[in-house]
């Protein structure tokens, strides 16, 4: 009998975790090997880094379609110095590993210059490379450790963390004059940096929140915390948590009968988060974003019905950072005549750029704007608090 | 106390969605001594598939269901057809084909679906309502019943009918059952398509309670597969408690340790798993591995 041995239960469970582990790090997309030493003439190349797999890449997938936007428009118009813009989109799974390689990857691929990525902690694990490569590079991230690399190639296309916090913080404190204020964020870099910036920023105004809970980046229930919360008898309650699992934490909330009115960063903006809690359950939710919607300027209309038909879906305020972000570095490569590596980054450093989200003016530390609007959601919508 | 009981009550309803992925883990398991690890993408296809014929399709959702059920029955059957010549011939090539097929279910629904998901609102209007001061969302019950019928439903199946007799004994003793003129193979695709559509049926169920994208499968794969170890692997009631404990567990180490829950409940998980390796209701006999 040529019966072949089944193997043990152990060898099995090893093989599985093996197969499992070597298919999770198989997935990045092949390499570009193409590498052109000259950058005088030819297209002008831009590496594009996002998540396009895995839990974040529908935030990857809005940066790419609002950078790629920017770039098709350009050339359109027959790009810069004569020369075509070539953008190149790289996935870096939201994982910061993934990021330092594909780092290394745009330094040998002679790519001039970077827009990306969405997450902070994968921009942050790319900036040493890049700074001593000198390849500038314009993020969507907005924690306040991006500043803190002090890497004078790193520049945000939207305010930090601190600054959405501290306008969410004043409006609460001092205008609606909420007292008794809950906190709820995630253990992930964007909520431990919201977690940070609003309990810093509310404190600087003399209130404690009554109640501070953790949770972590993919749990799904959460009566626990918020029936500490709703006993707590809040006024109103912050998150700082990604776009679904904030969805969440305010269905089930409102499940529980908290009806406190909620309080956030971008990610409360947004029509996933909308969606994920429902329509009546995120009304009056407080908001604190540099875009609060695609009406809030001729600007923002006219580049919501170019995005829309570009791409048969509804503009939102990452991909009109994004936007934003990538007419400065093309903005900046047209007035230094395609300069590269320190020149370039002086120039963007150097440019004044009007655009979707404010008046972009960059300083020292890399960002370019500072400042938020505070909106509330009425009926579904966005609108702005006067 | 209340928030004891708040706790309770919101890990039972995740508890019951975990209980019916780690039913279907384990059925193929006893049947054919493989772990499918395509299982969670395949419960993460059933609620697209719910969710598009229920939103976009406008069926009732009961019907969305359905279909959802014999979609992903259909794509177990093809899992278990293209798997079938290495049955008995090379185990490791099999595991490590399920997980293939995951990394294939994921890229299909991001090519159906798009990278965005969707988010599903509750089939029913009812208001939560309170209890002793406990908020209870009818949802949930309907959840917690259809899982409770699923599982009397297989429980019938197996012990009560011939052709799950038929795969109890494929599962007992591979070469006997063929002997006595017991289509093995059949009796794996069945258990195959069984078990796809117990995942569809948690994850059309877990769309309205959470967020319906590719990422899914992940969020219940793991739960749903520490909870049919936890049970015993292969174990049908052990793949209930299991998934009512891990629920539960999770629920309240959220609560008691706020960021670090994950890491507790697994520890948790460890420990149980030490103590009894076989888990709760495990025994070696059923295992063929």
């Amino acid at each position: 009998m040529t019966r072949f041995s089944r193997p043990t239960a152990p060898r099995t469970a090893l093989v599985g975790a093996a197969a499992l582990a070597a298919a999770l790090c198989a997935c990045s997309a092949p390499g570009e090997s193409d590498s052109d030493a000259g950058s005088d003439s030819g297209p002008i190349r831009i590496a594009i880094v996002n998540a396009r797999s895995g839990q974040l890449s529908s935030l990857g997938d809005w940066e790419y379609k609002g950078a790629k936007l920017a770039v098709d428009e350009w050339n359109k118009k027959g790009g810069i110095d004569g020369r075509k813009i070539q953008v190149k989109s790289f996935d870096d799974q939201g994982d910061p590993t993934t990021g330092t390689n594909l780092a290394r990857k745009i330094d040998s691929g002679n790519y001039i210059a970077m827009i990306g990525t969405a997450e902070s902690a994968v921009t942050i694990a790319m900036a040493p490379v890049l700074k001593q490569a000198e390849i500038p590079n314009i993020t969507s991230g907005q924690a306040d450790a991006l500043v803190e690399q002090k890497s004078p190639f790193l520049f945000l296309n939207g305010p930090t963390s601190t600054t959405y916090d501290t306008t969410l913080a004043k409006h609460l404190v001092e205008e609606k004059g909420y007292k008794r204020i809950a906190v709820i964020t995630n253990n992930g870099s964007f909520g431990k940096g919201e977690h940070d910036a609003f309990t810093k920023a509310v404190k600087d105004l003399g209130v404690t929140p009554v109640t501070d809970q953790v949770v972590t980046t993919d749990q799904k229930e959460f009566s626990a915390a918020l029936t500490r919360i709703r006993s707590a008898k809040p006024d109103v309650v912050f998150i700082g948590s990604e776009e679904v699992e904030a969805g969440l934490i305010v269905k089930q909330a409102r499940d529980l009968g908290i009806d406190a009115p909620f309080a956030g960063a971008a990610p409360q903006g947004t029509p996933v988060f909308m969606d994920t809690a429902g329509k009546a359950a995120v009304e009056g939710t407080i908001v604190s974003s540099p875009y609060l919607g695609n009406d809030i300027s001729p600007a923002a209309e006219k580049f919501a019905a170019a995005y829309k038909s570009a791409y048969g879906e509804d503009a939102e305020m990452h991909g009109a950072k994004a936007y934003d972000g990538a007419n400065i570095l093309l903005t900046a490569l047209k007035t230094s005549k395609v300069a590269t590596g320190r020149e370039l980054a002086d120039a963007i450093r150097a440019t004044a750029y009007d655009g979707l989200l404010g008046e972009f003016r960059y300083n020292d530390d890399g960002v370019g704007i500072t400042r938020t609007t505070i909106g509330v959601i009425r009926d579904g919508k966005l609108v702005e608090v006067k | 106390m209340q928030e004891t009981l708040q706790t309770l009550v919101g890990g039972l309803s995740l508890g019951a969605v975990y209980a019916l992925v780690a039913m279907g883990f384990s059925l193929v398991y006893r049947t054919m001594g493989l772990v499918n690890f395509a299982h969670a993408d395949i419960a993460m296809i059933g609620a697209y598939t719910a969710s598009t014929f229920y939103l976009t399709v406008r069926l009732p959702f009961a019907a969305a269901m359905a279909v959802a059920i014999v979609v992903t029955g259909a794509i177990g059957l093809v899992i278990e057809r293209v798997l079938r010549p290495l049955e008995n011939k090379d185990f490791d090539l099999m595991l490590i084909g399920t997980i293939g097929f995951g990394i294939v279910l994921q890229a299909l629904a991001i090519i159906i679906w798009g990278t965005t998901g969707r988010a599903v609102p509750s089939p029913l209007d009812a208001a939560p309502f309170t209890v002793l001061g406990i908020r209870v969302r009818t949802y949930d019950l309907l959840v917690m019943a259809v899982a409770a019928l699923a599982v009397v439903g297989l429980g019938f199946f197996l012990s009560r009918t011939k052709r799950g007799a038929a795969m109890q004994a494929a599962a007992l003793d591979h070469e006997a059952a063929t002997a006595v003129g017991i289509d093995v193979g059949r009796s794996n695709a069945l258990a195959f398509a069984i078990g796809a559509g117990l995942a569809a049926l948690a994850g059309g169920l877990v769309g309205p309670m959470l967020y319906v994208d590719a990422s899914l499968g992940g969020a219940l794969g793991i739960k749903g597969f520490a909870a049919a170890m936890l049970g015993g692997f292969g174990s049908i009631h052990g793949a209930v408690v299991g998934g009512i404990a891990i629920g539960v567990l999770d629920s309240y180490a959220a609560g008691h340790f706020q960021g670090y829950s994950v890491l507790v409940t697994f520890l948790v998980f460890t420990v149980a798993i030490m103590i009894r390796p076989m888990g709760i209701f495990g025994e070696r006999t059923v295992s063929r591995a």
